[in-house]
């Protein structure tokens, strides 16, 4: 059939074969861009990455030596980057998790075809587009002094605190403020996959006399949200890990490091201690197996758990 | 939509209407609650005092004016090099949008649609891209532009923003959805693949190019991390970089009306982008993520 498209060359069957085909260095030539990018950009970069954090690598004063895996030592045995890994993983435990949940919340809340729930999902979803650094700027005031948070618990009769700068609240207060903004986004991965249950699913369960929410919830949202879920917990914990943005702009690790993650410490690392990249790089390639071992162990757990 | 309005109409009766109204009640008061941080943004800026004070007054008619809000701007206009950054941010954002979308088109389609050697194995490396975070090789590649002399400078800034696997998908997933079909008319009329591409596929293509384009714009223009490691110089400012700069220019009083000032001319671009294009923005999240 293929033979007869390409008319115009007038050539056989066989000897198309020998030829190039048109189609495949069009294909070719329509991923090479593409692949320049990822490989200079990605590839390239993640290797330099493992091949820096085995050196001391000054490139400011060109003092580079190899020096084997001793960064790597050196960077698991510093108070500071223990600290730093404790906290965002304690991060990303309670912002996961609230989040995910969140998410399926606002989703379920939003699942109607009304104007109302169309319009204040998009109001919702707001804080998702938003710049990081924007919402920590007005979460600044937020949680200042002077703030949002003090005035609501004033009619408590709760006295003002100043919770960015308490060892203490500091984190939470910044998980919180993540949780407000990311549980949004996540929101539109469950509010796809409702669509997506077929109504026919839903009647069956009506008849089968699943007729509370909780019975409902636990026998035929929750599995068919399964797929979903995987997605939101590993695209969530991928993005705890990486925080940075927010710590940045409202804290800078303080008050006293209780606010101190990873990229923390691999920024400060190389611009602030100036000296030895190779260490950041070390710490870098540190988080990064972090990362993969629990997307990869995260993935497996829900895959294979029967619900 | 149909299916939900019809299920909708289907479960009108006395108790579910109750049920329906109290949905409506909570919808409308968290979208209030994701409001009230924006609502006090904008009010401040009609502001003139510089101070947040306590307890924050909410009320729209107090104290505002829109020529405070002009002296703001104004104010904000010829702080530093303002205008200068907020043209990095705009070309910047262009550059990575073009570049990243054209590239994402190209390649989605010859991973859908086009079989040549090695296509499922590029298609994997694409993928394994998702595994690792920029934010873990951002040291490397701060390393690498060193090297090549690129910091502080708009190619350092765009080119390692271009790649993006997302885009890619999205892509690759609508080319799959087009009826092979139409592409063989095509074929049978003569036409050469990368004809059959420009002038058929990527035509109909529009919805995912519009979800792939304003994936990539509000994800150049809200980054934080790459410009803050690559720009070294204040005149390649991009705005994430100039809020900061901002908050910390007055030693630790921040000057809240013209922050929220800033702060708005920041928003502004992805607000209005999500407000026009909304219908795309949900649609391009679930193209990703629900097949």
């Amino acid at each position: 059939m293929e033979s007869n498209i390409y008319k115009n060359e007038k050539i056989n069957v066989g000897e198309r074969k020998r030829k190039r085909d048109p189609e495949m260095t069009t294909g070719i030539i329509f991923v090479i861009p593409l692949m320049i990018f990822v490989i200079v950009f990605t590839f390239f970069p993640a290797i330099y990455s493992f091949v820096i954090s085995m050196f001391h690598y000054d490139p400011f004063f060109h003092n580079i030596y190899f020096v084997g895996l001793s960064n790597y030592l050196q960077v698991i045995r510093d108070p500071a980057f223990i600290k730093s890994l404790v906290n965002v993983l304690i991060y990303t435990a309670v912002v996961v998790t609230i989040q995910t949940f969140l998410a399926f919340g606002y989703a379920l809340l939003f699942n109607t075809a009304s104007r109302i729930s169309r319009i204040a999902r998009a109001i919702v979803f707001i804080p998702a587009v938003v710049s990081p650094v924007s919402m920590s700027i007005i979460f600044i005031w937020v949680f200042s002094n002077t703030g949002l948070v003090n005035y609501l618990l004033s009619f408590f009769g709760i006295p003002p605190h100043n919770w960015l700068f308490s060892t203490v609240y500091a984190f939470p207060a910044i998980m919180a403020m993540n949780i407000f903004t990311t549980a949004p986004y996540f929101m539109i991965v469950y509010s796809a996959g409702l669509q997506s249950i077929p109504q026919e699913v839903m009647d069956a369960a009506k008849i089968d006399g699943l007729k509370s929410g909780l019975k409902r919830f636990r026998y035929v949202y929750f599995p068919l949200m399964r797929f979903s879920t995987i997605l939101v917990v590993i695209l969530g914990l991928t993005g705890a890990m990486q925080l940075f943005d927010q710590i940045y702009v409202i804290t800078d690790g303080g008050p006293a490091r209780s606010t101190y993650v990873p990229l923390m410490y691999i920024y400060n690392r190389t611009f602030v201690y100036v000296g030895d990249i190779g260490l950041a790089a070390a710490a870098s390639f540190v988080l990064f197996i972090i990362i993969l071992i629990l997307t990869i162990t995260q993935r497996r757990v829900i895959t294979e758990r029967r619900w | 939509m149909l299916r939900s309005e019809y299920r909708r109409r289907k479960s009108i009766n006395v108790g579910e209407n109750s049920k329906t109204y109290l949905i409506y009640v909570v919808s409308i008061l968290l979208a209030i609650v994701y409001l009230v941080p924006f609502y006090w943004t904008v009010v401040k800026a009609f502001r003139d005092s510089i101070f947040a004070n306590f307890p924050p007054n909410m009320n729209l008619f107090s104290q505002t004016s829109v020529a405070y809000f002009l002296a703001n701007l104004k104010t904000v206009w010829g702080f530093g090099d303002f205008p200068l950054w907020y043209f990095n941010s705009v070309f910047i954002s262009i550059c990575v949008v073009a570049g990243s979308v054209f590239v994402g088109m190209l390649s989605g389609y010859a991973f859908a649609r086009l079989k040549f050697p090695g296509r499922d194995y590029m298609f994997y490396a694409v993928l394994a891209t998702l595994m690792i975070p920029f934010p873990v090789i951002s040291i490397a590649s701060y390393v690498f532009m060193l090297d090549l002399n690129w910091l502080s400078t708009y190619q350092g800034l765009i080119l390692p923003q271009i790649a993006s696997a997302l885009d890619v998908f999205i892509m690759r997933q609508y080319f799959l959805t087009i009826p092979e079909e139409v592409e063989l008319a095509a074929k049978i009329d003569g036409m050469k693949p990368w004809q059959i591409f420009f002038r058929v596929s990527a035509p109909m293509a529009k919805p995912a190019i519009a979800a792939a384009t304003i994936f990539s714009f509000i994800g150049s223009w809200n980054n934080f991390l790459w410009p803050l490691m690559e720009v070294h110089s204040l005149n390649m400012f991009t705005l994430p970089l100039v809020l900061n700069f901002f908050k910390g220019a007055n030693g630790t009083q921040i000057y809240w009306n013209q922050m929220m000032t800033v702060n708005i001319l920041t928003m502004i671009p992805t607000i209005v982008i999500f407000v026009v294009f909304e219908k795309y923005f949900i649609r391009g999240i679930s193209m990703n993520y629900t097949r």
